[in-house]
């Protein structure tokens, strides 16, 4: 279409679903049907979503490449621009840029246990990873999922979440922090499921999403297990304009999260100061 | 009328061009290309213009311009593009534009600055609008014969004559100036009106030479850049230099928004009425409170102190470390803006002065200045560093907790105590 890199290119919405009261997820399909065709992308990319007349926004990719046609972004309404998202209708359109960003180093994870820690929206880039994995499924050993959320009403993708299980070497555990009357799961933040978790034997690589906060407490237990530095593998959420290197807002250190990022190994993340 | 003795052929890299024949030279240059030139304006400011008859303005080669050329390639706001929504759907108006230019009278530290916006631009992904604007640009680099006040070039290594990057660089000879040509499109320009030019003589060549010698010798400040550095990378700057830093900070974005290499930019929308709008970007700066907020609110740089030091991180490290050379050109044009007087001067002189302080001896000197200066008193002081062992908090954080100084008495306790430029006039007032 276009050399202009900020340039974006209209999709249109085929579905929205309700995940929680604070979370949709959209399936998009680019109206250019060469793009449509072309479009690819690895699990852990971002996409800067437009909003015409309202700006642009990176949201993580929540759908698996393994399942062609179906380009899916999972929004939690967190500020003016998601909130406009979740005013869309299907049919409507908005504009897209990318895939963006370092994805998740997925041959490096062929033949290993994989464990999954999410909170909240955090599942949602992993989701394309559970999927992936899922999809190649004899390429990859045990899978364990974590997930914590506020309340039982904050859960997104209930409909996997319940399907994952019933896979072979699958184990699926949610959290919550603050229990409703029917919840009969665990209460306590997401390192209160370790326990529950089979996490015994080697070869396992963890990847985390979540608020800073969660992470680092993940961070701290995983390495007290015995995980090696380059075994935790994170997602880090930064402010980003442009999601190609150029406007600076995404930088930590000398890196930029939108380019150098934002998957990043516990390693790496260990050399980046946390505040400049 | 002085004739130039060159007969169009110009094979030599280093010409003399009369001054006299200088506006007959840009007069012609606005025929083929679009010119800008630094010109004094009627308020006694100097600043590059868009130049349509050379005879109507007076340009200036003697003051440095007090904003770097920058708009020029990525204006202040600029629109991105243009869209529509009709029935069948959004179009796109690209705004990227190119025309062809030639920059004349740019200073050494703002040419440093255009190749480091080209490293930026150029890098990855490419950015058409900055691209386009400079593919069709010429730059003719005017040699400082004379450095300005705060200017400190020579120290990063950016001036104040340039061995590389200019089309064409001028040195001022007084009745002449000395023309180096140094890329092919430079070579152009002047093949086009040759008659001005004469090839350079072994004289002119010494005479050059004398003109750059002398006015290396004559800059005021001279900063040890890698010994700045260093400090940065050992983490040997006292926190309470950044805490400083961070209280003198007004937020006003000045020193960004006047930097020749400081790039960064901020992307948004501007809605037209009904189905219409543009995008547009505007610089920003890494010292405003919004710039790295997320939209859930979390900010991992909250602080100001935070902010400044990010600033300088940035320029002085990680860009050395990147491109192996800190996006500091020293212009000098930060410490003509800044009032709080936390500018790339300021902070490289106050850094290299600083002894090993530790943060602990710092504050315990803290006590004694505000002491000093009666505000606060001896009872008042030893209960707040009785309770500050036992709560481990900086002294001033504990005075403040207890009521007994506020934080700008600190604050300017400290600068005095840093040496700050600035604070320690204020006090001995």
């Amino acid at each position: 279409m276009s050399n202009n890199i900020y340039l974006p290119h209209i999709a249109v919405i085929k579905d929205i679903k309700e995940e929680t009261g604070d979370i949709k997820t959209f399936t998009l399909a680019f109206k250019d049907r060469k793009l449509k065709k072309s479009f690819s992308f690895r699990p852990g990319q971002f996409m800067m979503v437009s909003v015409f007349q309202a700006g642009e926004v990176p949201i993580s990719i929540s759908s698996s490449p393994t399942q062609p046609g179906n380009l899916q972004l999972s929004i939690k309404k967190a500020g003016s621009l998601t909130g406009k998202i979740h005013g869309h209708k299907v049919g409507d359109e908005i504009g897209l840029r990318g895939p963006y960003g370092r994805s998740f180093p997925v041959e490096r994870l062929i033949g290993k246990n994989l464990l999954f820690v999410a909170g909240g929206i955090g599942l949602a880039p992993l989701r394309s990873l559970i999927n992936y994995a899922l999809d190649k499924r004899a390429e990859f050993g045990r899978v364990t999922i974590l997930h914590g959320a506020r309340t039982p009403s904050d859960i997104p993708f209930r409909h996997e979440l319940s399907r994952w299980p019933k896979e072979r070497d699958v184990k699926v555990l949610v959290t919550v922090d603050r229990p409703d009357s029917k919840w009969r799961g665990n209460v306590g933040p997401v390192t209160t499921l370790w326990n529950k978790a089979d996490l015994s034997g080697q070869d396992t690589l963890a990847i985390i999403c979540g608020p800073p906060v969660m992470i680092s407490f993940v961070v701290m237990d995983l390495l007290k297990m015995g995980f090696s530095e380059d075994d935790i593998i994170s997602t880090l959420e930064r402010h980003m304009k442009c999601g190609v290197g150029k406007c600076g807002h995404c930088s930590i250190g000398h890196q930029l999260t939108c380019v150098d990022g934002p998957v990043f190994t516990y390693r790496e993340m260990k050399e980046l100061p946390t505040d400049l | 009328m002085r004739r130039a003795s060159g007969k169009g052929e110009m094979m030599t890299d280093k010409l003399i061009l009369y001054k006299e024949h200088l506006n007959s030279f840009l007069r012609k240059i606005t025929k083929g290309f679009e010119l800008i030139a630094p010109v004094r304006n009627t308020y006694g400011d100097t600043l590059f213009e868009v130049i349509s008859s050379v005879d109507d303005v007076r340009i200036d080669l003697t003051n440095r311009p007090i904003l770097s050329p920058k708009r020029f390639f990525m204006p202040q706001v600029e629109t991105l593009f243009a869209y529509r929504y009709d029935k069948s759907g959004y179009t796109f108006k690209d705004a990227a534009d190119s025309t062809p230019r030639v920059i004349f009278g740019l200073r050494s530290c703002d040419t440093r600055g255009i190749l480091f916006y080209d490293l930026i631009f150029q890098e990855g992904l490419k950015d058409k609008y900055y691209l386009d604007r400079r593919k069709d640009t010429i730059l003719i680099n005017l040699g400082c014969n004379q450095p300005g006040e705060n200017c400190f070039c020579k120290s990063a290594q950016s001036g104040p004559f340039l061995t590389y990057g200019y089309d064409i660089q001028l040195t001022d000879l007084g009745d002449r100036f000395f023309v180096e040509i140094g890329r092919p499109r430079g070579r152009e320009l002047l093949a086009g009106w040759s008659y001005f030019f004469r090839p350079a003589t072994q004289t002119d060549i010494d005479a050059q030479y004398e003109v750059v010698l002398e006015s290396e010798s004559k800059f005021r400040h001279r900063l040890d850049f890698d010994a700045a550095i260093e400090k940065l990378i050992n983490q040997e700057v006292d926190p309470a230099v950044w805490e400083e830093l961070g209280n003198r900070c007004q937020n006003c974005g000045g020193c960004a928004y006047v930097c020749p290499t400081c790039y960064c930019f901020n992307i948004f929308d501007s809605p037209g009425s009904g189905k219409e709008g543009e995008r547009l970007r505007t610089w920003d700066a890494c010292t405003f409170a919004g710039f790295s907020r997320l939209a859930g609110g979390y900010n991992p740089r909250q602080d100001k102190a935070q902010r400044i030091k990010r600033r300088f991180y940035h320029k002085l490290f990680y860009d050395k470390q990147k491109y192996n050379i800190p996006s500091c050109v020293g212009c000098g044009r930060c410490a003509d803006i800044c009032f709080g007087r936390i500018d790339m001067l300021s902070f490289i002189r106050l850094i290299s002065e600083q002894r090993e302080r530790t943060h602990e001896s710092a504050h315990r000197r803290l006590g004694e200045l505000l002491l000093e200066a009666g505000l606060i008193s001896r009872k008042d002081l030893d209960s707040a560093i009785e309770k500050q062992a036992a709560t481990g908090k900086p002294l001033g954080a504990q005075l403040i907790e207890m009521g007994m100084a506020d934080k700008e008495a600190i604050a300017r306790a400290l600068g005095y105590q840093l040496k700050i430029p600035g604070t320690t006039e204020t006090i001995e007032d």
